[in-house]
């Protein structure tokens, strides 16, 4: 799903970055921090910033914004204010996507309870990225290009539609790589739950319409595939 | 001339590298702890200790075949002999002594005093030969002159050369001596008490006639024997005033042994965690590979974990004990030592060329990471450094400071939240491949020539055909990614193929490559 607006929630040098990535990617993107020094350091990276508090009623993010097509990121610098900014928000927004960033594992499962959606421990991110590259640095370099890079290889979520050839066929029926010059790594079943399996251990799945495929190739055979999916008329 | 002639040898020897190179090998052999053929030597050394003291006590009641004796008189005296001599050889360095009072001879433009010279060599080596060890060595190599069969019995001190070779002896002895004037003090207490109630007894016992302790030998004897808790009874004073002395010395004797328990107590207590320490450099010194981590925290102990996890070795290095004795208890090999000084990694003995696969920065601070890596730069140029980047602005000076790899997190947030909100379920399935929690795994396998010659024939077994994913092939060489490759592309020895499978499936999958050959 895309969305046409985003938040960022305090301004830190997370909160910077994120802002950096995602405010090309949206029409609508707004920073919000607690305190005028924040404001300071958001403007000099370039960044308008409102202020607010925790105790706020969030009628300005509904002023501004169209809640049913907004995402946002706690990134505050306390995890104990993220968790009750995550709380806030949800209180007041049911289906509001909360991507909220957490120090370690035990704040992470507050931020869960508290209501967000995704969870970012970054204390986990690194300690797995700081293996990975020592451990598999082919790995970490494929890995990168793919998600952060501008290679022509592409990671992509597809999801099947109704009339799609594949409905009804299992994974195994078809040989990806051969046929389309990709690779299936998992599959999200609509049906069963909103939880992913990997093609590795779910070769039997039985593929039904709005199923999301994960795969991996090249652009053009990513097109192809939406293509006779059905996805790209 | 003599003069001459002898500071030729000296400067032949000085200058000789072969000679340098011998005398450094029997240096480490026999003094250098780290050397990692020293424990064969000790080892061997302490057979022969053990053979020597059974026949010697074998000896006593039954008849031992003359080539044992043989061997214990002179085959292992001799072996004696000569340790005992290349320990007086390495002890001190002759020749530079020599060059030295001639080149200072020479400054002042005088004759060389060669007897000056001597002088001070003789007194180097004095004091190896008055060493304590070195007369246990000098003593144990007596039974050599076998005719004299009273120095038999200096096979003995073969057993004291025990400590030489066993660390935990020397421990002891090293603990007990940093107790040196508590021990003096209760030894001058309790020859004192030995010695008046010695005396008091013989006065009170000796004339009278029922009384075992009739001698001032046997006075001492008993007084021991009671000052020590021993009492075997064999002397007993028979007297009311040698009973009350006995009393009195009874009630010393609790204080002595009290005494005595309470210093080596208190002596192992303080020296508990510096024979901790040891034991952990020692067994830091025995890993053949590990990962170094400097500084210890939240983010330290997740790394470790995970290294751990695969079964890799872990060693940290922070300067504050209170954080050394968090990493310990949670199961980590931690060392309370500055990992940004240099006389930290010469006292753990590290190894970097040989034993490190990568030192891990890990402090809170980008200033304290550049500081430790300059310092193992350093020591090693080749050795793999990475780092946390704490503030963007100083990426720049930890490259410059010789740090291979930079984590810089909160790019990676940023990246990873563009990701996220773009494509939340293919962020999901990297990052559950990437945590290794799910039972499905990403791995690269370095493919040698076995493998690369039946990689495309394994990949269509029907074990792996559609179960097994091969992502694609990394060319080293060219440092090009072959996506999804087809049976065209040339597989060689040395490129990375990157699957994703479940543990067992890639395992078997490496397996299979290499069986292919055998069959």
């Amino acid at each position: 799903m895309s969305y046409q607006s985003a938040i960022v929630f305090g301004f830190n040098e997370y909160a910077k970055q994120i802002a950096l990535q995602i405010a090309p990617e949206y029409p609508s993107f707004a920073i919000f921090v607690m305190n005028e020094s924040e404001r300071i350091l958001a403007k000099s990276a370039g960044f308008e910033a409102a202020l607010f508090d925790l105790g706020e009623d969030w009628k300005i993010i509904e002023e501004r914004f169209d809640p049913k097509n907004l995402i946002v990121f706690c990134a505050l610098d306390k995890d104990a204010e993220n968790v009750f900014l995550t709380i806030s928000l949800r209180s007041i927004f049911g289906d509001l996507p909360i991507i909220a960033l957490a120090g370690d594992h035990e704040s992470a499962a507050k931020m869960k309870s508290a209501g967000a959606n995704k969870v970012m421990a970054t204390q986990q991110i690194t300690a797995n990225i700081i293996t990975e590259m020592l451990e598999k640095p082919t790995v970490t370099g494929v890995l990168h290009d793919i998600l952060y890079e501008e290679s022509f290889l592409k990671i992509a979520q597809l999801v099947v539609p109704e009339d799609c050839f594949l409905v009804g066929k299992h994974l195994h029926d078809i040989d990806w790589g051969e046929e389309f010059d990709l690779l299936v790594l998992a599959i999200v079943d609509h049906q069963l739950s909103a939880t992913f399996s990997f093609t590795s251990k779910g070769h039997h799945h039985h593929i039904d319409p709005e199923d999301v495929l994960v795969v991996v190739g090249y652009e053009d055979s990513i097109a192809a595939l939406s293509q006779a999916m059905g996805i790209i008329k | 001339m003599i003069g001459r002639w002898i500071v030729g040898i000296a400067f032949f020897l000085h200058d000789s590298l072969r000679y340098r190179r011998v005398k450094k090998f029997f240096h480490n052999l026999l003094e250098n702890p780290a050397y990692p053929y020293k424990k064969f030597f000790d080892y061997t050394m302490m057979v022969l200790i053990v053979i020597s003291v059974y026949i010697l006590v074998h000896h006593v009641k039954y008849e031992v075949k003359p080539d044992w004796l043989f061997f214990n008189n002179y085959v292992i005296s001799v072996i004696f002999m000569i340790e005992y001599l290349l320990r007086l050889w390495v002890y001190s360095d002759n020749s530079k002594v020599i060059i030295e009072q001639y080149e200072h001879d020479l400054f002042l433009q005088r004759p060389f005093k060669i007897l000056v010279a001597f002088r001070q060599i003789i007194i180097t080596k004095s004091k190896f030969v008055f060493s304590l060890s070195a007369i246990i060595d000098l003593l144990a190599i007596m039974p050599f002159f076998h005719e004299m069969r009273l120095l038999r019995v200096f096979i003995l001190f073969r057993v004291f050369k025990l400590f030489r070779y066993a660390k935990s002896l020397q421990q002891f002895v090293s603990i007990l001596a940093s107790k040196k004037f508590e021990f003096l003090t209760l030894g001058v207490f309790a020859s004192v008490i030995i010695t008046v109630s010695s005396v008091l007894i013989y006065v009170m016992e000796a004339n009278n006639p029922e009384s075992p302790i009739n001698t001032l030998f046997e006075a001492v004897y008993w007084s021991v024997v009671t000052i020590f808790t021993v009492g075997y009874g064999d002397f007993v004073p028979v007297t009311s005033e040698g009973r009350t002395v006995a009393m009195v010395i009874i009630v010393a004797g609790i204080a002595v042994i009290a005494f005595t328990t309470s210093i080596v107590v208190s002596a192992f207590t303080e020296k508990l965690d510096e024979i901790k320490e040891d034991k952990l450099i020692d067994d830091v010194s025995k890993f053949d590979q590990f990962y170094l981590i400097c500084g210890y925290g939240p983010l330290a102990a997740q790394v470790a974990r995970r290294f751990l996890k695969n079964g890799k070795q872990v060693i940290i290095i922070e300067s504050n004990h209170q954080k050394v004795a968090e990493a310990q208890k949670e199961g980590f090999l931690a060392l309370a030592y500055n990992p940004a000084s240099l006389h930290s990694y010469h006292t753990i003995r590290i190894n970097f060329e040989t034993q490190v696969i990568a030192a891990i920065l890990l402090e809170e601070s980008d200033v304290l990471n550049v500081y430790t890596a300059l310092t193992i730069r350093e020591i090693s140029k080749k050795v793999k450094i990475l780092s946390i980047l704490l503030h963007h602005e100083n990426r720049r000076k930890l490259t410059l400071a010789g740090i291979d790899e930079v984590v810089y997190t909160q790019e990676l947030v940023g990246l990873m939240s563009k990701e996220v909100s773009g494509r939340p379920v293919a962020f999901e399935v990297i990052h559950a491949l990437r945590s290794e929690n799910n039972g499905v795994f990403i791995e690269e396998i370095v493919l040698d020539t076995l493998m690369a010659q039946h990689f495309f024939e394994t990949t269509k077994h029907s074990m792996f055909h559609k179960r097994l994913i091969v992502l694609g092939v990394y060319k080293q060489l060219s440092q090009s990614f072959f996506f999804n490759p087809s049976n065209t592309l040339v597989i060689e020895e040395g490129d990375v193929v990157i699957v994703v499978g479940t543990r067992s499936l890639i395992d078997e999958f490496k397996i299979q490559m290499r069986r292919k050959k055998r069959s």
